[in-house]
């Protein structure tokens, strides 16, 4: 894709009130310097400094927020529809995808099986059980990138709390969205995914005839980015200047769209090319079908840093409890102590990290507080 | 482009399917466009003199960016970004009308 050209005569422009930018660079700065931790942290995984304590798989919780038009009855898609999700989603994340045998062979040793699964949620914030699914008719006729999906005051549906579950919400969404997401770090009302309904699961409004995005894997690629996951091309433009900070990706120049065929080679990246085939390309559904080992290690980061709560928060069975109290133990894919620990470190960090920025702030304005 | 500067205010949308060599077209947000994964770049203008530029984003939705626009001589826009922004930039309108905006490349 080629944009206009623009060419940049000197000029100079201030507009906007200072509160105004006040509350923007604020905003601004805490989500970065809070990226800018977990950046440090996946790269200490990347380089090896650091390694996952993980030693089983990782339930996520999910509540599905179904948000359809009242004149629009097919946007309240059916369980069978969401379900259909889930089926692809413990697939792609496990490496058990039937198209994974597709991998080019000199990619086949770099599959990773991330050992992350989802379900819906059994139990609501309040402990109630659930079926995980919220379902929202509002007079939206639909919802663009702004987030408006994510609020009831906006004809939306409320978030459950980000540190317990995934929200997924699922809407009509305007511009040819297919969907978007939030990188760990966001504020937590606005934590999650955001997938049209038409792009969401295999069945009902995702099989529509000619639909190139019927076999789920915009959620995959949402949840890739919710897990610290960046583009392969590294969102450059085609300036090959900026890779995705995953080694065992090729760099790549842009993104790749509908069914490439094998190499495509760019960026000097041959003989072998882009790994298109990645789930955080932008290929139809039928061409994307791998993670990577490298990418494991972002994923893991971020599950043990940003997103640790997850791995605290596991609920033990019924049957189980009397068994694990027995026993003295808990989970079984991470011991206590080291979940204590990467919470601890994650909490430590974010509060210095927001008294650098306030601290930043007052000296800028001359403003003491007590 | 002959007359007066082109009314270009309102939300538009990068129809790139229509893309010729020399110019990329751009049709009214609400057109029905073809899904899309890629997300397409967006020019809001409004009549007040404020202007966002969309542009695709990491987290697959598009990025804005907020400045301001003013029509030029034959055609162009002049568009500004406040400092740290963007450099200031021009777009040649080469026609605006039936809800198709087409820009030179």
């Amino acid at each position: 894709m080629t944009e206009p050209t623009l060419s940049p005569p000197p000029a100079r422009d201030l507009c906007g009130t200072m509160l105004v930018h006040r509350r923007l660079l604020n905003e601004s700065m805490s989500y970065r310097s809070q990226r800018a931790v977990i950046e440090n942290r996946a790269l200490q995984y990347e380089i090896g400094r650091l390694s996952s304590a993980r030693r089983g798989p990782v339930t996520i919780p999910v509540v599905v927020h179904v948000v359809a038009n009242r004149d629009h009855p097919e946007q309240n898609i059916d369980e069978e529809q969401i379900h259909s999700q889930f089926t692809v989603l413990n697939q792609d994340f496990r490496a058990a995808n039937p198209d994974v045998s597709k991998v080019p062979d000199v990619w086949k040793h770099l599959v990773a099986d991330t050992g992350v699964e989802f379900r819906l949620a059994t139990r609501d914030p309040n402990g109630e059980p659930t079926d995980g699914i919220v379902r929202v008719v509002t007079d939206r006729s639909g919802f663009d990138h702004r987030d408006g999906v994510k609020s009831s005051r906006t004809g939306g549906s409320d978030p459950w709390p980000s540190d317990r579950y995934l929200n997924m919400w699922v809407c009509q969404l305007t511009g040819s969205l297919l969907g978007y997401a939030a990188f760990p770090g966001q504020p937590p009302h606005l934590d999650g995914v955001v997938i049209g309904h038409s792009f969401f699961g295999t069945t009902g409004t995702a099989a529509a005839p000619g639909n190139p995005f019927n076999g789920g894997r915009t959620t995959t690629h949402e949840i890739g980015h919710w897990l610290n996951l960046f583009h392969i091309w590294g969102d450059d433009d085609g300036a090959c200047s900026s890779d995705d900070k995953v080694a065992d990706t090729p760099n790549q120049a842009d993104a790749n769209t509908g069914m490439p065929t094998f190499p495509h080679v760019t960026c000097d990246n041959g003989p072998n090319g882009d790994m298109f085939m990645n789930y955080m390309d932008y290929t139809d559904d039928a061409g994307m079908y791998m993670f990577t080992k490298g990418q494991l290690a972002r994923i893991n980061a971020c599950l043990e840093g940003p997103r640790a709560s997850f791995l605290a928060a596991r609920p033990i069975p019924e049957a189980a409890r009397t068994d694990t109290a027995r026993r003295g133990g808990g989970r079984d894919s991470v011991p206590d102590g080291e979940v204590e620990r990467l919470l601890h470190d994650s909490e430590r960090l974010t509060t210095e990290v927001l008294n650098d920025i306030r601290a930043a702030l007052d000296t800028v304005t001359g403003h003491s507080r007590g | 482009m002959s007359g007066g500067p082109p009314d270009v205010v309102g939300a538009w949308l990068h129809s790139y399917e229509e893309d010729t060599e020399t110019a990329a077209v751009y049709r009214p947000a609400d057109h029905p466009f073809r899904p899309s994964r890629r997300p397409r770049r967006g020019l809001e203008f409004r009549a007040d003199g404020t202007f966002t530029d969309l542009r695709p984003g990491p987290d697959d939705r598009p990025r804005e960016v907020a400045g301001r626009w003013r029509s030029e001589e034959d055609g162009r826009l002049r568009i500004t970004f406040p400092a740290g922004d963007g450099a200031p930039s021009d777009l040649s309108v080469i026609s605006c009308a039936d809800g198709v905006l087409t820009i030179a490349k």
